[in-house]
Parts: structure tokens; sequence; C-alpha cells
């Protein structure tokens, strides 16, 4: 039997040995395009497609006829309003519109987060006894499965337990129970997401000042540079490239939030970007779900361009 | 600078910080790291304070715990089967490893180590579809993966409630992160270690299984890990691919929210629940900190 199959497969062998470099590098990449094609392009391409159709919610395939880019006109115009379970964009309610919810935790969260994580990553860089425990423990928040990070923050701000939100409550900070109030509970979000990412986002510029040039601090030493002079005139403009990445991955990853909202306050209180989606998917709206799901993904397109855009102009100076 | 005079309280602190430099340097420094691991471990030590007040004390209880009942982790694993959720995310996790690894090894070979014509725009097409959020693929994958579409008059396979619903799309996930962190590792193996091993007659591809993969094993381990915590920790697909219940393959996600939506006061079998759920990537975290560091960083840096 086995030699039956050794027989078999040797001319197969035979064969992938006599082709060129190129062939044989394509033969590799291959399968995980072949699948990819199927578990990635194709729905890309399909959800772009059902995007630029009508919802049909009678018929039994929930995409009706197409109907080009009236469903973006409608969701942007806020005329497809009426039919979502909170507006797309409404300047009157900043809180309850999902693009400026959305942009909001982005926003606040990558700003806080990033520096946090640049002090996080200056003070793991260091030497020090212990210093890996001290990361260990540090990873642990990015690591955990997202519902349970959702659920330690609900329990955190839950009216009748926490010892916290009654003098919360009281400084005015809060209200007295945070979790319903889709204000509170936008900045609550906004404090998990950050909780989670600093050691992302340190980890990745640990890496960068790791790379940095030992030489360049001895010469800023014998110049006489104070520790602040170094930081800003070395530290700072040699790790920029990989903060811009980190920073880019960070906010690409805040614009899709979702199950940390689904697993604390709710999306009725906090309607993220994806949690929109996800709801009229259930609706059976198909066809809006994905092209709220297309606008997501350009908003984030647009973002990524300013980035860039700002990184070669600070770039080049 | 120097010559100046600092008078009053505010004064003489600025004077002290400029004369001892060094030691306000150092004290900030402990200041920052006792600061950061207090805030990273307290939710964590809030889940375990919830989790042993027994529950008629829940309502008057403070930061420290006054009476402890351990067997709150007993009951979340024997009266819910929170250890079933536990071991559906493990499977689950542990079969997209198995695939993501044989499929991405091939392709983070080619990538690491042959030459060939548009290698540059397939990585960067691989990396379009991690910067993609979830839901842009989500309704296709589900009609595909739910049986409700036909290819050539035959229906997909209903995959909703099955592992493979769930393997499916995290496969497509967790790909490009497992191919650049093995094309990362495969490039900096010599090339020297694999010319001998062709001079003397191996095969190609006895040489990338017998020379190639052997050397990159901690590449190879570093993938794994990447990926087993990204789909153990992963909450989109998993919410949607199953109807929560542990016999349809529900996953750790139900096995948490379930508590909040059908149990709605037992604030300390969630908390429980949680911690018993954070286990399996503690002990991960703990025993391959090194391994996640660097395939975080390797991932992550790849333009």
């Amino acid at each position: 039997m086995k030699q039956k199959v050794q027989q078999a497969v040797s001319p197969i062998f035979l064969r992938i040995e006599q082709l060129d470099e190129a062939k044989y590098g394509f033969l590799l990449v291959s399968p995980v395009f072949l699948v990819l094609s199927v578990l990635a392009f194709y729905p890309l391409v399909k959800t772009l497609y059902f995007s630029l159709q009508d919802d049909d919610l009678t018929g039994t395939h929930p995409i009706g006829e197409f109907v080009g880019l009236e469903n973006y006109v409608q969701i942007l115009s806020g005329d497809a309003n009426a039919i979502l379970s909170s507006p797309f964009f409404d300047l009157q309610a900043p809180f309850s519109s999902a693009l400026i919810v959305t942009l909001l935790i982005t926003v606040v969260s990558v700003a806080i987060g990033t520096v946090l994580g640049l002090g996080m990553a200056i003070i793991l860089n260091k030497e020090f006894k212990g210093r890996r425990y001290a990361r260990t423990i540090v990873i642990l928040p990015w690591s955990i499965p997202i519902v349970i990070q959702g659920m330690m923050f609900f329990l955190l701000f839950q009216p009748s337990l926490s010892p916290f939100v009654e003098p919360l409550a009281n400084l005015g900070v809060f209200s007295d129970n945070p979790l319903i109030n889709s204000q509170d509970s936008t900045i609550i979000v906004i404090l998990i997401d950050i909780w989670r990412k600093i050691p992302f986002i340190a980890l990745i510029i640990m890496a960068g000042i790791a790379s940095i040039d030992r030489n360049l601090y001895d010469v800023a030493e014998v110049a006489g540079a104070t520790k602040w002079q170094q930081f800003r005139m070395i530290t700072l403009p040699q790790i920029k490239p990989v903060l811009f990445i980190g920073m880019i991955f960070y906010t690409i990853s805040s614009m899709k939030i979702y199950g940390i909202v689904e697993a604390s306050a709710g999306c009725a209180t906090v309607p993220t970007l994806t949690c929109l989606v996800v709801q009229t998917f259930r609706q059976q709206r198909w066809a809006t779900a994905s092209a709220i799901a297309f606008i997501t993904a350009l908003v984030i397109a647009v973002i990524i361009m300013v980035y860039i855009v700002r990184f070669r102009e600070s770039t080049n100076e | 600078m120097s010559e100046q005079e600092y008078t009053g309280l505010t004064g003489r602190i600025v004077q002290y910080t400029i004369q001892n430099s060094a030691d306000v340097y150092r004290l900030g420094f402990w200041v920052g790291l006792v600061s950061f691991i207090m805030i990273t471990l307290f939710p964590f030590y809030w889940l375990l304070v919830l989790a042993v007040t027994p529950d008629n004390q829940l309502y008057q209880m403070g930061i420290v715990p006054e009476n402890f009942n351990i067997g709150v982790f007993a009951t979340v694993v024997q009266e819910y089967p929170l250890h079933h959720y536990i071991f559906n995310s493990i499977l689950i996790a542990t079969v997209t490893v198995i695939v993501c690894i044989t499929l991405g090894s091939l392709a983070g070979y080619a990538f690491g180590r042959v030459d060939f014509p548009g290698k540059g725009p397939l990585l960067v097409l691989l990396l379009i579809i991690s910067y993609f959020p979830g839901i842009a693929f989500l309704i296709p994958l589900f009609e595909l993966l739910t049986g409700s579409l036909s290819i050539l008059g035959t229906p997909t396979p209903d995959l909703y409630n099955t592992p493979w619903g769930m393997v499916f799309p995290f496969t497509m996930l967790s790909l490009p992160i497992t191919i650049f962190i093995l094309t990362t590792f495969y490039s900096q193996i010599p090339d020297g270690l694999e010319d001998a091993a062709r001079v003397e007659g191996t095969t190609r591809l006895g040489a990338l299984f017998r020379v190639i993969m052997p050397l990159s094993a901690p590449g190879v381990v570093t993938a794994a890990i990447i990926v087993f915590i990204g789909v153990y920790r992963e909450f989109f697909f998993s919410f949607i691919m199953t109807d929560g219940s542990p016999e349809n393959w529900a996953v750790l996600v139900y096995g948490i929210l379930n508590f909040q939506q059908q149990h709605t006061q037992m604030y300390n079998m969630m908390a429980a629940a949680s911690l018993i759920g954070i286990i399996p990537i503690a002990v991960l975290v703990i025993i391959a900190q090194e391994h996640i560091v660097r395939g975080l960083t390797a991932g992550g840096l790849k333009e």
C-alpha cells in the first residue's frame, strides 16, 4: 500500500522539482489564495454588489432589484434613519448616532491610548528586576476574550454593586446608572478600549525603541543632552514610522468596535457602526446593512489617507 | 539658568528637580510602572472580589471581600455548562490554528524565500483583507455558510451551529497575520542551510519540511499562539454563527453573555465565569510571553 502511494505521488514530486522558481512560488501560494478567494474576496465583492440592490422584506431572498447608489444616498442624507434602530448621522443627538459615536470613540481612544502606550513602552524598555513579570501582566488586558473585557467593566459600573458609581455620580461625572445613559456609556466604552489597547500599541512601540542605534544616545550624553531632550530629539523621530503603523492598526480596530459594547452597555445605548450593521442584518435588510458596512470601510480608508498624508508631510520637513 | 534664584515652594521643587534630575527620573519611572500595573490588574481584582462574595452580601460590598465563597467556581461549572463552552472555544481555536499553519507555511515560505513575480501585490492583497472590518464579509459569508446559496443547483452545506461555521471565518481572519509572521521568520534562515540540503539530494519540498520548517519552529509556535489567542478572544463571528447553546457549538462568548441576558442578577456567577474563561489565556501568556511579544511586533510591523 505504502509503495503504491509512493509510486502514485513520485511523478507529482518530480514535476514540482522541475518547476522554475516563479512557478514554484505560485504553486506554494495558490492554496492560500484559493481559500481566500472563497472566504474573503468573493464576500467583499458580493457585499459591494448587495449594497447596490434594494431591500426585499417580503420575498424569499432579502435582496431586491438593482438601485445603484440609492442606499448610500439614503443613509448619508438621513432618509434611511427612519428604518434604522439608531440614526446614522444626526447632530441633534450625537450620542445616539452611529457615525458620531464611532468616530468619537476612535479619536479619543487612539489619542489617549497612544500617549499612555508610549509611556508604558518607555517604562518597560528599561532594564529592571522583574521586567519579565511586568510585561506578562500588562499583556493580559489585550489577550483576554473581548466578551470578558466588556463584562469586567459592566460589573465595574453596575450601580447596585460598584462602590464607584455613587461617588462619581455625586461628583457629577456620571449619572446614577451610567450603563443606561448613552453619554456615560460612550465614556465607559472608551475606557475599556484604552485599557485593552495600551499593551498592543506599547509592544509595537517597544520594538521600535529596541531598534534605535544606542550610539545616538551615547553621543547625546556626551553633548550634555537631558533625558527629555534625548527623548524629543532621538527617540521620538526614530520611532515615528513604527508609531504611525501602530496608530493605523489601533484606529482600524477601534472603528469596528462591537464586542465590548454588546457585553457592557449594549448596542441600544452605544450604537456603533458595527452595531448598526448587525441590527439591520437581523431585520433582513441585507442591502442596507451591506451599504453601511461599505461606508464604514470608506470612512476607515479616509482616516488612513489622512494619516499617510500627515506622515509624509512630517517626514519631508 | 543656574544663576536664577527660585523662591517659594514651587520654586524649591523646580530647583530640586533640576539638581537631582536622576532621582526624580527614577521616581517617575517607579510611579509610572506601579500605576500601569495597578490599572491593568484592578478589573481582574474586582472580578475576584465579586466572585468570592456570597450573593446575599453583594449589595453592600466594598473593595475588600469580607466573606469567601469559593464554591461559586464549582457552581458555575456544574450548574451551567461553562466548561462545555470553553471546550468548544479551545477545540475551534485549535482546528483554526492547524488549518492556518498548514496553508500559511507554504505561502510564508514562498513569500520569504522564493523569488516570483507579483510577490509585492499579493502581500498587499493580504493586507487589504486585514484592513476590512468583519462586517464587510458578514452577509455573503453567512449566506454561503448557512446553506442559503446554491452553486450549480446544489445548495451549500448548512454550517450554522457547527464548528466549521466559525472555523472558516476565523481562518479567513487569521491567515494574513499567520503569513506575515511566518514570512518574517522564514526569510531569516540563512540560504546556505537550504542549499546544503539540496546539494545532498533532498527534494525541494523535502528541504522545506525537513530543513526549513524545523529551523523555523519558533516562528511556527509564535504564529500558532497568536492565532489561538485571536480566535479564543474573537467576538463577532462567534456571536453570529451559533444560536448560543453549548450543544450547538456555542463558544465562550455565549458562556459569558448568557449569564448577563438570562440570569440577570447573578453577578458573582458572571465574575466567576469570566475568571475561569481567562485561565487558558492567562496560562498561555505566562508560558509564552516572549512569543506573543515577538509575534505581535513581527505581524504588526510588516508593511
